[in-house]
């Protein structure tokens, strides 16, 4: 072993017996695992980083191109700029993290978590002979670092575009934040609060600000530590002035009518266990990384008042972003849902290695085509507004859902603030949505 | 004449003065956010059966958000308002059903009365009756004197006839609009015309408006217009929070849609839309102070909140519509309408004693004498809540001290004997003499929602326990007596895709099932006195009943296009509404909605009105009782059971059974901005 085994979690692991081993890494496998363009770049026969990707060489690239986009830069529906590949370095926190807990951390027979405390929980390379690769991959995305411990996304626009036409249908203002009540690594209070009686893990809260007949209407979302619990979720109805319980078991229907699932917040937002998840092999794909700052951005859908500016859309419809797009090494991961009712009959995620965010999904319906495509932009923390500079996240910053059967999308510009100034756990709670009920 | 204009609301102006000076008047550099959002509205509505437009309502809805600099002391500091105003046109278009031009001259069959007049006259039913000629004596009605009458006046009415005052115009007949009196129950008459041009019949301080205030309802002398308007501030303290919310503003308590059982703050406004308007925009906002403590986790709740409320504004009853309104819930508008009138000016009510006669009551001795409605230094509503989250089961336990926002019609009033020409003044027990007030009442109460895995649903239960409410009862001598009721809900919301239908949306199925229990009910077949009766006599509510409700909504075309169908079913009542309705949202501005409201079932049901009782010994003593020499003709006696839909059998068919020939068609159309 050249740079020795850090943690061996063998005697941790005396009384589960249910459980499997937690799997010894190394310092190698974290630089891999974090930093993987160190010294590497990734490469694909025929590309050059700068170059354009159109119609006439979709069929060239296809392999470096997710199976959406690869068909829709084939249809003309869009050009894909490139640009060199460039590290995403998650927050040193985070890492520490993952090198102070990971030795400990293994996986039940229900397919969750043991003396999982925070960071990455299975920083070794996913290994193709291994059948719960799938599964640790989608753990590592799960308790990954896409939104740090606590993220503000305000002004967050969602807009229903009709692929066909370019018509703007419908146009929501959002107010999102995330919360991680526990595997906390960046903000204070570490790695945990400590009054949670809850046993919450994740807290999202979400209020749509326009158009006026959405106006107040709140969302809170508790995910639990016991993955197998499922969320809790209420709903502060602004027409009705009070705060309804949502059948949080409903996570599949499009939300406010919009392209997305509940299911789909952030790439996936369901319970790990509701799937099967299956490692489909490593890629290199390109996937939307970028520099906010360099890209050609808009003032649209409104001037802010800090001078920030949105990802302009471009493309069929709109739905697409205007943004360079790099290569880079993603993971391959299938979901297939254990519901035979539930309306998607896979997912196929490609995991970017150093994030382990969704950069690209492409879902399936139960016939077997293809569904909606959904790629998450990524923005360099450093490259964006000052309040994220030295973050370590990669930044959600742009996003579309594609349904290619309805022809219809929605995109989401984001503008990302990684900030603990006000969450805080009063802010997930039932009684704030009344609070900030009108 | 106008309660209204003096009373105003004592406790109200300083305060919202210096909110909207706040809101409107501070210098912007303290302001860190303002909001400011609204929208236009047209809805009309047509009814079925004849009755043509019920509303022509233009809305112009302005809401006000505006942040504030905190300082050190409070945390959040912010003022917020809603500002409303409506024109309803259909006191200008269908003014002659529903505004000045409204009611008519109103007459009823009344065959046995040339002969009953003629036996009173000189004890042989078979001479002519004391009518001119040019009088058809098989109808009787009210017809500008000098001209008698074909009702019979009763000895106290003076001269024979009612009075000038009491014009046989602008009339309908309460509950004409549900039945046609086929059961051969009592008819009265209300005045349907806006009280400045027919004060008849007009309550005051409780249902006394004028064309404008009903053309235009939020512009009246309780500032309407200024529907909500309040201050927020926040205060940490102690590891949680106090939040204060201070001005007009909606509380709610309750988890439920359509009826309340918890949700019981506010009072509201029935007159928009009976029971089906969304009750934030039918709630009535009242000052209130609104104090809570945010305490957050603690111990094993994962949320934990203190609230107590205090009502500053003069008191409000629900607005349930008054006489010649389109929407008058349960008709009760009409009815006290024509009972206020009766007292005021004495009135013709027909089938009484019996069917097929009429006679004319003197003022002063039957109906309803004036509304006591509450003054704010009487006594104010207050209430606490505790409120959080345990386990994943939200809950509350719920306190309310506060006056009932329904009528309660207190008999033993000092009246007239109808019956002699004297002046009593005097109780007359089991007489039809009432003044309408507002009991005091004590809610306790508890709610939770939590979610079932197994059955894919949120669950929403309420349960409430009120004290001190009042109820028709025909065996007490004031007619009403006190019953602690129980009511409660379950309401189960279940989003399900029905692939067919709509592949990528689920449907919202949301039942609720809600339960009332008078605890202290009375229903027997006996009177007072131990006479048994021809039909029940007690309390004319039931003593357990039943509703339920359904909402089966989609959603297409990213959720701009909302079909619907709510239903509602009243089981004790036997009657039902279905309305489908369809919403389409043009785009982020514009908004229009059709919907189709169709009612069915029992509709009118009958219950004991109290012709057979004796509260006027011995004139009103029954024949066979008198012929029997029984000394019972001698002393009051409770209600024998002779039943007919008028005039409380409305309590009985609900809200739903009285509004079944209410089947409208509407149309809304609304622009956001």
């Amino acid at each position: 072993m050249k740079h020795g085994i850090f943690v061996i979690l063998i005697a941790g692991m005396v009384g589960f017996a249910h459980s499997a081993a937690a799997d010894p890494f190394t310092e190698e496998d974290l630089n891999t695992s974090f930093y993987p363009y160190k010294g590497w770049t990734p490469t694909a026969e025929g590309y050059t980083p700068g170059m354009v990707i159109d119609q006439s060489n979709a069929d060239q690239f296809q392999g470096i191109l997710d199976e959406g986009l690869y068909r829709f830069v084939k249809d003309g529906w869009v050009t894909v700029r490139t640009a060199a590949t460039t590290d995403f370095p998650l927050s040193d926190d985070y890492v520490a993290a993952t090198r102070q807990y990971a030795g400990e951390v293994a996986l039940n027979e229900n397919g969750t978590l043991n003396n999982f405390v925070a960071g990455r929980a299975f920083p070794q390379e996913p290994q193709a002979n291994d059948p719960q690769a799938g599964q640790k991959l989608v753990w590592d995305y799960q308790y990954g670092f896409n939104s740090g411990d606590s993220e503000t996304i305000y002004p967050f626009w969602w807009t229903f575009r009709n692929v066909k036409t370019g018509k703007v249908e419908r146009q929501l203002k959002f107010e999102w934040h995330f919360l991680n009540f526990t595997h906390r690594v960046t903000f204070d209070p570490k790695p945990a609060y400590e009054n949670n009686p809850g046993e919450i893990y994740r807290g999202i809260y979400g209020l749509v600000k326009e158009p006026f007949d959405l106006a107040n209407t709140q969302i809170l979302i508790h995910r639990y530590q016991d993955d197998t619990k499922r969320d809790d979720a209420w709903l502060y109805v602004g027409f009705q002035r009070r705060v309804r319980r949502l059948a949080a078991g409903q996570i599949t229907d499009a939300f406010l009518g919009s392209d997305l699932m509940i299911e789909d917040f952030e790439g996936y937002n369901g319970r790990v266990t509701d799937y099967n998840w299956e490692y489909a092999g490593t890629r290199n794909l390109l996937l939307p990384f970028y520099y906010h700052n360099d890209m050609e951005l808009a003032s649209v859908p409104e001037n802010d008042p800090d001078g920030y500016k949105f990802v302009e859309v471009e493309g069929q419809g709109g739905c697409f972003p205007k943004v360079t797009y790099q290569l880079r090494k993603s993971f391959t991961l299938v979901g297939t849902p254990k519901d035979p009712n539930h309306p998607i009959g896979k997912r196929i995620i490609n995991l970017d290695s150093q994030t382990m965010t969704m950069a690209s999904l492409v879902t399936y319906d139960r016939k077997g085509d293809m569904w909606k495509w959904f790629p998450i932009g990524k923005a360099h923390s450093d490259h964006h507004l000052p309040v994220n500079q030295g973050k370590g996240v990669a930044l959600d910053d742009y996003a579309v859902v594609l349904d290619v059967q309805a022809n219809h999308c929605t995109t989401l510009q984001f503008k990302s603030q990684v900030t603990d100034d006000v969450n805080q756990p009063d802010q997930f709670s039932v009684q704030n949505l009344r609070k900030e009920g009108h | 004449m106008n309660h209204k204009t003096t009373r105003q609301f004592t406790a109200m102006p300083p305060g919202l003065i210096f909110l909207v000076a706040m809101l409107l008047l501070v210098p912007s550099s303290y302001a860190e956010d303002a909001e400011i959002r609204g929208f236009v509205e047209n809805a009309t509505f047509f009814r079925d059966h004849g009755v043509g437009l019920t509303k022509s309502k233009s809305t112009l809805q302005v809401e006000l958000g505006k942040a504030f600099d905190s300082g050190d002391f409070f945390s959040e500091v912010s003022v917020h308002g809603i500002f409303r105003g409506s024109y309803d046109a259909v006191y200008d278009f269908n003014d002659d059903t529903f505004g000045e031009n409204s009611g008519r001259s109103v007459s009823f069959p009344a065959p046995g009365n040339p002969s009953f007049f003629s036996f009173l006259v000189d004890g042989n039913p078979t001479d002519p009756p004391p009518f001119p000629p040019s009088t058809n004596p098989v109808y009787a009605g009210i017809f500008p004197p000098p001209v008698l009458t074909g009702a019979i006046p009763l000895p106290g009415v003076p001269g024979g006839n009612i009075g000038a005052g009491n014009p046989n115009e602008g009339l309908g007949l309460v509950g004409e609009d549900v039945h046609h009196f086929e059961d051969g129950s009592v008819v009265l008459a209300y005045p349907t015309r806006p009280c400045d041009f027919d004060g008849r019949g007009c309550i005051d301080g409780y249902m006394d408006d004028d064309l404008n205030e009903l053309r235009f309802a939020e512009f009246n002398s309780r500032w309407d217009f200024m529907r909500e308007l309040y201050l927020d501030a926040a205060l940490p303290a102690g590891g949680g929070e106090f939040g204060f919310r201070i001005g007009r503003q909606q509380i709610v308590w309750g988890r439920t849609d359509l009826f309340r059982v918890l949700d019981v703050i506010n009072p509201v406004d029935f007159a928009r839309q009976n029971i089906y308007d969304e009750l934030e925009d039918a709630r009535i906002p009242m000052g209130i102070f609104n104090l809570e403590y945010r305490a957050g986790a603690k111990g094993p709740f994962e949320d934990l909140n203190f609230q107590g409320i205090w009502k500053f504004e003069d008191f409000r009853p629900n607005n349930l519509g008054q006489g010649g309104e389109p929407y008058a819930i349960l008709g009760a508008g009409n009815f006290f309408r024509a009972m206020k009138n009766c007292w005021d000016n004495g009135c013709t009510v027909w089938n009484f004693p019996a069917s097929g006669l009429a006679v004319e009551f003197p003022k002063h001795s039957l109906g309803i004498r004036q509304a006591n409605v509450p003054e704010f230094s009487d006594e104010q509503d207050y209430g606490f809540r505790m409120e959080g989250v345990v386990h994943g089961v939200g809950f509350s336990l719920n306190y309310l001290r506060y006056t009932s926002q329904m009528p309660s019609l207190r008999g033993g009033i000092d009246a007239d004997n109808p019956f002699t020409p004297q002046t009593e003044s005097q109780f007359f027990p089991y007489a039809l003499a009432f003044d309408i007030d507002f009991p005091r009442l004590t809610l306790v109460g508890a709610s939770a929602d939590f979610y079932v895995e197994a059955l894919k649903s949120a669950f929403r239960v309420e349960v409430a326990h009120t004290s001190g409410e009042e109820f028709p009862n025909t065996l007490e001598e004031r007619l009403f007596s006190e019953s602690d009721v129980l009511r409660w809900v379950i309401g189960i919301d279940r989003p399900t895709f029905i692939p067919f239908l709509n592949k990528t949306r689920a449907f919202l199925l949301s039942l609720q099932v809600f339960g009332q229990h008078l605890l202290d009910h009375e229903l027997q077949n006996v009177n007072a006195q131990g006479v048994p009766t021809l039909g029940p006599v007690g309390m004319v509510d039931w003593k357990n009943n039943y509703l339920m409700t359904f909402l089966f909504q989609g959603n297409y075309l990213n959720d701009r296009l909302t079909p619907q169908i709510l239903t509602a079913y009243d089981f004790e009542a036997g009657s039902g509404t279905v309305s489908p309705s369809i919403d389409w949202k043009i785009d982020n501005n514009w908004q229009l909605t059709a919907a189709i409201n169709f009612k069915y079932g029992d509709g009118a049901l009958g219950f004991d009105d109290n012709r057979a009782a004796n509260p006027y010994p011995p004139f009103t003593c029954a024949p066979p009782i008198a012929a029997s020499g029984s000394p019972l003709c001698g002393i009051p006696y409770s209600s024998l059971g002779v039943s007919g839909f008028e005039p409380i059998g409305r309590f009985r068919a609900g809200p739903i059974g009285m509004a079944i020939n209410e089947d409208e068609y509407q149309l809304t159309l609304r622009y956001r901005f």
